[in-house]
């Protein structure tokens, strides 16, 4: 087996795996390129390889355009979204897990149901009823309605963390003279560590990512990153261009960073949804 | 576990889910047969000219005892819904039959083209099915190919290959669309083809382009899935499949894609409820001027057309659709959840 047809098919298996990776990586490294050129540079014909350096895009957005206060919207929304969704969804998934009833099970499917919901579809109403409580542009808005986009996932998840704990544990720690509630706290979550880190995970990315509701329910000073970079969609004049691009960039960074440090979790996290069904 | 136990312990979860989806989608439903507009009065001003006084008879909003402006509110029944389907209105109906029969005709050709959910719906479905072979089959080469490489490198391939899944949609749009404007890198690089498109100038090249984006975003995610579902392909089942004399397509077609299966149409399902909702390429790759999606519609409605009522009733036919999709699913989870418990 061993000869010529093994050497051309791990030619072309390396080949493969390398085309996806330039293919893959190219947007997000073309756009850092030139995200430190000048508009000249950055969108030129012929293409420039080469051009000179600078970080002008990055001090005009983050200092001038007060970017830092984007950064700081979307920090406070998703710590407040990750929170919540988990203290919330932690209680509910371990209901789900132990509870025999056919409650649960309707409580899941409907729950299947909202998560596949286009977002959209609730604009119009979030608009009617936040209105009527001027209530419309708050970070408060803002995360509970995450919040309560994340629940289903965040359930789904959850559940299917806290079924591979065994049920003797809990009964072991009632038999103690816990509650039910102290057992959950003192001793599943404990052990469920890995679980909540992993939809933790997701629901991060979800709050992170969120572009449509975050940029129709806050506005101002109240915008999120994603929100304020949709200046960049309609932009054509040189310097709001060339301020998106280094916007693009700088709501990428803590997201590599993030795939780096959660690797493990985050395909763990894909897989279980998978292997669970 | 008690169900009285169980009641307090997905209370607070239940309550956001019924505060901030169920309620708001019937209040969806409820917004999309009424429509609410201005109170006009009429108002006689008298403008002192050094000419003498003139009068003249304007319209302006009525205001109520706070100053606020008054809205007048009614039931619409389905007019809106027949606007979003491109469908004559009655009224509009009833002005049509006044000139006779010829010349209605016209009038209503011209409308049918407006029939925007359609349209949408139509681009949302080619969106789903030209992105669900790709991702599939790339996912699945991908992951064979990974299979077959040393572990140093696994790690590092599956870390970069994440990018497209996890990074921020809208910026990965950019992205795309600053790669593809004119000066950009692709048309650069293939203008030394002799090949010259404007990509975001034309319906055929936006469209590509999002199909294209759809494909890197979820390729990675079917790559993941797969290659996981690869390591638990029976070994025995493929060394005896060898020893009979199976040829490597055999063992990869007799073996390991029937092993896959559900996976593959795990992938399908997630897919088809995530492409339905297809939003970011969309308005940044077209800003809706050649092609919409089925959620880019309802907030076009919203926000550019500026009128709740109407982008309520694309958002009721939006869910009504997303139903239809989810029965497989349902019926699937359905069985499993039923032999599982």
């Amino acid at each position: 087996m061993v000869g010529k047809r093994s050497l051309s098919m791990s030619f072309l298996v390396y080949g493969g795996l390398l085309f996806w990776l330039v293919i893959a990586s190219l947007p997000v490294v073309w756009t850092a390129i030139i995200s430190f050129r000048q508009y000249v540079d950055a969108f030129s014909s012929p293409i420039k390889w080469v051009a000179p350096f600078t970080i002008e895009n990055y001090t005009r957005l983050w200092i001038d355009k007060e970017f830092y206060r984007n950064f700081l919207n979307t920090a406070l929304v998703t710590v407040f979204t990750v929170t919540i969704s988990l203290t919330v969804g932690c209680l509910a998934g371990y209901a789900l897990s132990r509870y025999r009833g056919a409650m649960g099970f309707w409580l899941l499917m409907v729950a299947l149901v909202f998560r596949a919901i286009p977002h959209s579809s609730l604009l119009p109403s979030f608009f009617t009823i936040f209105d009527a409580l001027g209530i419309r542009n708050t970070y408060f808005t803002l995360i509970f309605v995450l919040v309560a986009i994340n629940q289903p996932f965040t359930i789904w998840m959850l559940r299917s963390f806290f079924v591979n704990i065994p049920n003797e544990l809990d009964e072991a720690a009632q038999v103690d003279g816990c509650t039910r509630f102290q057992a959950f706290r003192r001793v599943i979550i404990p052990v469920m560590w890995p679980g909540v880190v992993t939809t933790g995970l997701f629901s991060f990315l979800l709050a992170y990512n969120d572009f449509l509701l975050s940029s129709a329910l806050t506005s101002g000073d109240k915008m999120t990153m994603p929100a304020a970079i949709a200046n960049a969609i309609t932009a054509e004049t040189e310097a709001f261009l060339m301020q998106g691009v280094a916007g693009a960039v700088s709501i990428t960074i803590p997201l590599i960073i993030l795939v780096i440090v959660f690797q493990k979790q985050i395909v763990g996290g894909l897989t279980q949804g998978a292997v669970k069904g | 576990m008690k169900t009285r136990s169980f009641l307090q312990f997905v209370g607070p979860s239940v309550a956001m889910m019924v505060l901030l989806l169920a309620i708001p989608m019937v209040t969806t439903f409820y917004l999309s047969v009424r429509n609410c507009a201005l109170e006009m009065e009429v108002v006689k001003v008298e403008e002192s000219t050094p000419f003498g006084n003139k009068e003249t008879i304007t319209q302006r909003a009525k205001l109520g005892p706070d100053g606020r402006a008054l809205e007048k509110c009614e039931y619409v029944g389905l007019d809106y819904y027949r606007k979003v389907l491109g469908l004559d209105t009655p009224s509009a109906a009833a002005m049509a039959t006044e000139p006779p029969d010829g010349a209605g005709q016209p009038a209503r050709a011209g409308e049918s083209a407006d029939n925007e959910f359609l349209g949408a719906l139509k681009f949302t479905m080619i969106y789903t099915f030209t992105t669900l072979p790709f991702v599939l089959l790339i996912g699945f080469l991908l992951a064979l190919g990974v299979n077959n490489v040393t572990d140093r490198l696994k790690g590092m391939f599956i870390t970069a290959s994440l990018l497209p899944f996890i990074i921020t949609p809208v910026v990965a749009a950019l992205s795309i669309k600053w790669l593809f404007r004119d000066n950009g890198l692709v048309p650069y690089l293939l203008s030394n083809f002799g090949i010259e498109v404007f990509w975001m100038a034309q319906a055929w090249s936006a469209r590509l382009l999002i199909i294209v984006y759809g494909i890197w975003h979820v390729v990675p995610f079917a790559f993941i899935v797969l290659y996981a579902g690869l390591q638990s392909v029976p070994q025995d089942a493929l060394e005896a499949a060898t020893i009979d004399g199976a040829t490597r397509w055999q063992k990869l077609r007799y073996v390991t894609v029937p092993h896959l299966m559900p996976l593959i149409v795990f992938i399908t399902l997630i897919h088809l409820m995530d492409a339905y909702r297809v939003f970011e390429p969309v308005i940044v790759l077209t800003q809706g001027a050649f092609t919409t999606s089925v959620q880019y519609l309802t907030y076009h409605i919203l926000l550019l057309e500026n009128n709740p009522y109407k982008a309520s009733a694309a958002a009721v036919l939006t869910l009504a659709g997303i139903v239809v999709l989810l029965i497989p699913l349902l019926v699937r989870t359905w069985r499993e959840q039923k032999g599982g418990v």
